[in-house]
């Protein structure tokens, strides 16, 4: 006998999709592993064994010998000074475009709606504006850092300054993506109150815009800053100054005992930055 | 002659109607006329297009038909600086206080001077606050003068609220138009702050509507009380002429709920406008 009350309990249904999604990761899984070259046992082959084994034991121990030391205090505070440029840059890039890649800010919402209806001029001007700081952004981020270092290098020449720029037009791009993204899902409402009262749009921003995000917005400048550390490490390889380059410099020379110290630097200067944003985003 | 007419106007509607989307009806077709000074109640069920009506007087929105007219200036003409003009002398009072939570009172009692300062002065401000006793006059004035430097989020409803009323005195419109200002208080206070309101407008002359949901603040204060519902004005009357059966037929449902819902949630989409 079935019950009348069990039949009425709707079945909850898979969807189509989550088998799709399902085929589709395996499919994906299988393919990757075939082309990518995956393959766990070249660990065991021998002569990669020995070139692993030469690597590894070469680093040790770590060179600190204080002249060695001494030498890596200048290419370690210029890792920290590409970083620093190059993040402030980045934000003069990524700020003001970011605010006009604001949908709410620049052709949607509440805020707009009386400006741009019945005036085809201003409607056009304001969407220009917003698509091309929108595009500008997703240019300058789908460029890896280390391939605009590569063409910083060719335009200005080897050394930190073509680092700075690297940081500054790839993080610009991806920092101005976020802060775009902070600043909508800022509350419309104190910001249609700030409008009514007779304010421009810029003075709506810095008075209730900017104040709404700016936990969000230090916090995640800092992150970013934290890994402009890292990444000026990297783009030291390709001749874009700080440690990087002397981790290059040291893994050409077979001086494995050197890369391992350059590391430990960087693990120890990363580690500190993470701190300070800690700490600082810890008083927001 | 017809120009001096038009000038003793502080609203005028002709036939406003505003539709969210395609079909999403929020006001059908509203007509009045404000005189300069007066005093004027809104009263109706939720959802009958209120707040999208104030939202239309201080040039938040545009009617999508009809026309308006706001001290004779015919609104649909106006862009950029000169609609941030009008806006200047219409200040408006909401449900939600809409402060700036992070802010200290002192910041957003002054935001009502943005009209009139440069973003240069704005900015300045927010560093070392400018006219810092014209801030402290006005809190005076709605009894909070203590809490000037106090972060407004940490301010009770009530509170809040005086602030809001607080920045729409620093900002000295010629309108003051409060959308339900005492929804979120307390009922004892309720009252109180009607009464401020009322005080204000009369001491300065300035022009006041007010949304209420509480039809016995609206009978006993305002000397003319409009009647909304479903996007028309279903009466605009003295308060002595207005009867129990005109009440009863205001609050009456004759939508069906799922269309009032519809109204209402129309209404408070309009934050999400594309």
């Amino acid at each position: 006998m079935r019950s009348p009350t069990l039949s009425r309990i709707p079945k909850s249904e898979k969807s189509l999709f989550s088998y799709l999604f399902a085929l589709l990761f395996a499919v994906a899984f299988v393919d990757g592993w075939r082309r990518a070259e995956v393959n766990p046992l070249v660990f065991f082959d021998a002569e990669n064994r020995g070139n692993l084994w030469k690597f590894i034991s070469g680093m040790f121990p770590p060179d600190l010998s204080s002249d060695f030391l001494s030498l890596m205090i200048r290419p370690a505070l210029e890792t920290i000074q590409i970083s620093v440029m190059g993040t402030i840059i980045a934000i003069a890039i990524g700020f003001p475009l970011g605010i006009l890649g604001t949908r709410t800010f620049s052709i949607g919402g509440i805020l707009n709606e009386a400006d741009i209806q019945g005036s085809p001029l201003r409607r056009t001007w304001r969407f220009s504006a917003y698509f091309a700081a929108r595009g500008l952004l997703s240019l300058f981020r789908s460029i890896p850092e280390f391939v605009w270092a590569f063409m910083f290098v060719r335009a200005v020449g080897l050394g930190p300054f073509s680092g700075v720029l690297a940081i500054a037009v790839a993080y610009g791009g991806m920092l101005g993506k976020v802060y775009s993204e902070i600043f909508e899902a800022a509350n419309e409402r104190p910001l249609e109150a700030l409008q009514s009262t007779g304010a421009s749009k810029l003075q709506v921003f810095i008075y209730g815009w900017f104040p709404q995000v700016l936990p969000n917005f230090v916090s995640y400048t800092l992150y970013r800053w934290e890994c402009a550390v890292r990444a000026s490490a990297v783009l030291g390889l390709v001749g874009a100054g700080g440690l990087g380059q002397q981790i290059e410099i040291s893994m050409r020379m077979f001086n494995f005992h050197e890369v391992l110290t350059l590391l430990g630097i960087l693990f120890v200067m990363v580690a500190a930055v993470d701190y300070i944003s800690a700490k600082v985003r810890a008083m927001l | 002659m017809r120009e001096r007419v038009a000038m003793a106007y502080q609203y005028r509607l002709e036939k406003v109607g505003k539709v969210f989307g395609r079909r999403q009806i929020a006001l059908a077709r509203i007509d009045f006329v404000v005189q300069r000074g007066e005093k004027v109640a809104l009263i109706g069920p939720s959802g009958a297009g209120k707040t999208s009506l104030f939202r239309i007087l201080n040039c938040t929105l545009r009617p999508s038909s009809g026309k308006l007219w706001i001290n004779g200036d015919e609104i649909e003409s106006l862009h950029g600086r000169r609609l941030r003009e009008v806006r200047r002398k219409i200040g408006t009072i909401y449900q939600q206080h809409n402060l700036v939570p992070r802010l200290k009172v002192i910041h957003n009692v002054l935001s009502g001077r943005l009209g009139r300062w440069s973003a240069f002065r704005s900015l300045a401000s927010l560093m070392r606050p400018l006219e810092v006793e014209l801030a402290w006059s006005a809190l005076k004035q709605v009894g909070i003068e203590e809490k000037i430097f106090t972060r407004t989020d940490e301010l009770s409803g009530g509170q809040q609220q005086r602030v809001a009323i607080a920045r729409v005195l620093v900002q000295d419109p010629e309108v003051i138009l409060a959308d339900e200002p005492v929804s979120s208080v307390d009922p004892s206070l309720a009252a109180s702050i009607v009464n401020l309101l009322i005080d204000i407008g009369r001491d300065t002359h300035k022009t006041l509507l007010m949304n209420l949901h509480s039809v016995d603040l609206a009978l006993a204060y305002f000397p003319r009380v409009i009647g909304i519902k479903n996007g028309v004005a279903l009466f605009d009357l003295s308060p002595d002429k207005i009867d129990d059966r005109l009440l009863e037929d205001l609050y009456s449902g004759h939508l069906p709920p799922s269309d009032q819902e519809k109204v209402a949630h129309a209404e408070s989409n309009a934050l999400a406008y594309p």
